[in-house]
């Protein structure tokens, strides 16, 4: 079943040129699928739409058999989750606990019921020992943690992460990851769209889109990605550094020692 | 960071730590009012003073108020103290008679004394009383309980939820703001700014090239963070719950009472002007100190009934 359908999408922020241009891509329930390219690409414009913040200039995007327009926009936001990039910027409140009760107050959850899904997510998350810290005193791994708890407290069906790892340290960086590994074995249904330009990030995921210059370059698995790496390199990306050891091995002629690592 | 700002919120186990913010605002605004009030006489003025002085620092003892961080506080006000004094002794009260000494022929009057040191008196009780309420309670309490205030010209259109909520994010932001100012400035620094030594006009031009780059990236930062609350759902103009609740609790009644009585003590003292050469003065002011303890005693004997009751 498609949850979510992008056709012919195009965007720009001025007169002049097109961030994006005609953009189609459909995504199914319970993938997980990662939009990588340079910086420049317009991969955070298509995060900004997908969740409703920007309005498309000409296209169409779908999402639970709702169209994206001035009627459907809450109804659809309010099942699609957006963690950003900067954990400063998206911490609301002045403690983690009022962090993630910010979006059930707008949902108008009984606050009787708040503390247990508040402790819940942060559970999720590993937060649930700093529920009363404020962001002063937070890395700024456990603040996007906090963030994405804040998301999910709200139910959303589909998670969209605009580079919610690339302003953390590699500790940080880690812990994101893990966390959104946990949550794709504890929930199958949850659609998870994660904007990166880190290669090893998007190796993780099932499917990976690749953007170039607004377009859409590349659309498959990662077999497909390695059968395009001098594309990819030339659009300014890179691939795993597996793969490219692997590479430098069989350009050495040294086949047994692939074979004896990763066999 | 820079050492805690003066009035900072502490945590502590404390009474009025955990009073309804709601009361606590609104018992300042009756203390301060008391403070006020003009007396029959400069030694009724004292004697009040006095008491109210009592109050205060019982206040700052159950609340743990640093006295350290009070008096630190205090030390910037030398230059009003002076100027207050000053201005007296040049422009005395009216009906001033008691010359207290004579300087390069300038009589300075006893009521240039007082007067000064009953501005100054006021002031540090004032300090004070903010002080306390500053550091018992949380910036966020606060907001909520100035909304829960300003709800009734809501009526009227007044946007209370949309100021209480833009007040709490500004409170929220200043230490973020602060890293980011400490973090341009060290960048700064690095390209050969110096915002320390220099003429007037070149730590001004240092401080535009820390202003402009604060300013980019706090409209940077209001974007994204506008964004992220309307992701999550956030409609100023929608109905919402309350996570944090404000709880008006039998205690606050008591305490909103006790403020009552005592500012009600000081204002009728202050209006039949009750001098202490009264012979009423002595045995109302017992009756009065008697009062407040037993009702401090009934007070405490309720709340621990209500605690072995739970």
């Amino acid at each position: 079943m498609s949850l979510l359908t992008v056709k012919d999408l195009s965007f720009s922020y001025s007169q002049e040129e097109n961030v994006l241009n005609g953009v189609s891509f459909v995504v199914e329930k319970g993938t997980y699928i990662s939009l990588i390219g340079h910086n420049g690409s317009g991969k955070s414009t298509i995060a900004k739409l997908l969740a409703g913040l920007l309005e498309a200039k000409s296209g169409s995007i779908e999402a639970f058999d709702l169209e994206y327009n001035r009627k459907n926009i809450r109804k659809i936001r309010s099942r699609i989750g957006i963690v950003f990039q900067n954990p400063d910027n998206q911490f609301i409140c002045a403690s983690v606990k009022d962090d993630i009760a910010f979006g059930l107050e707008n949902r108008q959850v009984d606050p009787a019921k708040m503390n247990e899904i508040i402790l819940e997510y942060a559970r999720k998350v590993n937060m649930e020992d700093f529920l009363d810290k404020e962001p002063e005193n937070l890395s700024g791994g456990q603040k996007q943690r906090v963030a994405i708890a804040g998301v999910l407290a709200m139910k959303p069906d589909i998670l969209i992460l605009d580079e919610a790892t690339a302003m953390l340290d590699p500790k940080g960086k880690k812990e994101i990851n893990d966390v959104i590994k946990n949550l794709r074995t504890e929930n199958k249904d949850l659609t998870i769209i994660s904007i990166t330009h880190d290669i090893e990030e998007a190796f993780e995921s099932d499917r990976i889109i690749v953007l170039n210059n607004g377009k859409i370059a590349l659309d498959g698995d990662k077999e497909l990605i390695l059968s395009h790496k001098q594309e990819i390199i030339d659009m300014g990306l890179d691939i795993p550094f597996k793969n490219k050891f692997i590479d430098a091995l069989k350009d050495a002629q040294l086949d047994d020692v692939i074979k004896e690592l990763y066999d | 960071m820079s050492g805690g700002p003066l009035g900072k919120y502490v945590s502590y186990p404390s009474f009025i730590h955990k009073m309804d913010p709601r009361v606590k605002l609104f018992s300042l605004v009756l203390l301060m009012v008391a403070i006020f009030f003009q007396f029959a006489s400069y030694e009724m003025t004292f004697i009040v003073s006095g008491i109210l002085l009592l109050f205060i620092v019982f206040l700052m003892i159950v609340s743990h108020v640093s006295f350290k961080s009070f008096f630190s506080s205090l030390k910037s006000m030398w230059f009003i103290v002076l100027f207050l004094f000053i201005i007296n002794c040049f422009i005395p009260p009216a009906n001033s008679t008691n010359v207290a000494f004579n300087l390069w022929g300038l009589n300075i009057y006893w009521e240039s004394i007082f007067q000064s040191i009953k501005i100054v008196l006021r002031l540090i009780f004032m300090i004070a009383l903010t002080l306390v309420l500053t550091s018992t309670t949380k910036p966020m309490d606060l907001t909520y309980a100035l909304e829960w205030y300003m709800t009734p010209f809501k009526l009227i259109g007044f946007p209370a939820h949309e100021i209480a909520m833009t007040v709490s994010i500004a409170l929220r932001f200043i230490p973020t703001l602060l890293e980011e100012t400490m973090r341009i400035m060290k960048a700064q620094e690095s390209r050969g700014v110096d915002f320390k030594h220099g003429k007037l006009s070149s730590r001004l031009r240092a401080i535009v090239s820390l202003i402009v780059p604060l300013f980019v990236s706090s409209f940077q930062r209001s974007e994204e963070l506008a964004d992220a609350m309307e992701a999550r759902g956030y409609d100023p103009k929608a109905k919402r719950t309350r996570f944090n609740k404000l709880t008006f609790h039998l205690s606050d009644l008591f305490a909103l009472l006790l403020t009552a009585i005592f500012v009600t003590g000081i204002i009728l003292i202050s209006a039949f002007k009750i001098d202490y050469m009264n012979p009423l003065f002595f045995p109302s002011f017992i009756l009065g100190v008697l009062f407040i303890i037993i009702y401090l005693l009934v007070f405490a004997s309720i709340k621990a009934n209500w605690r072995q009751k739970r």
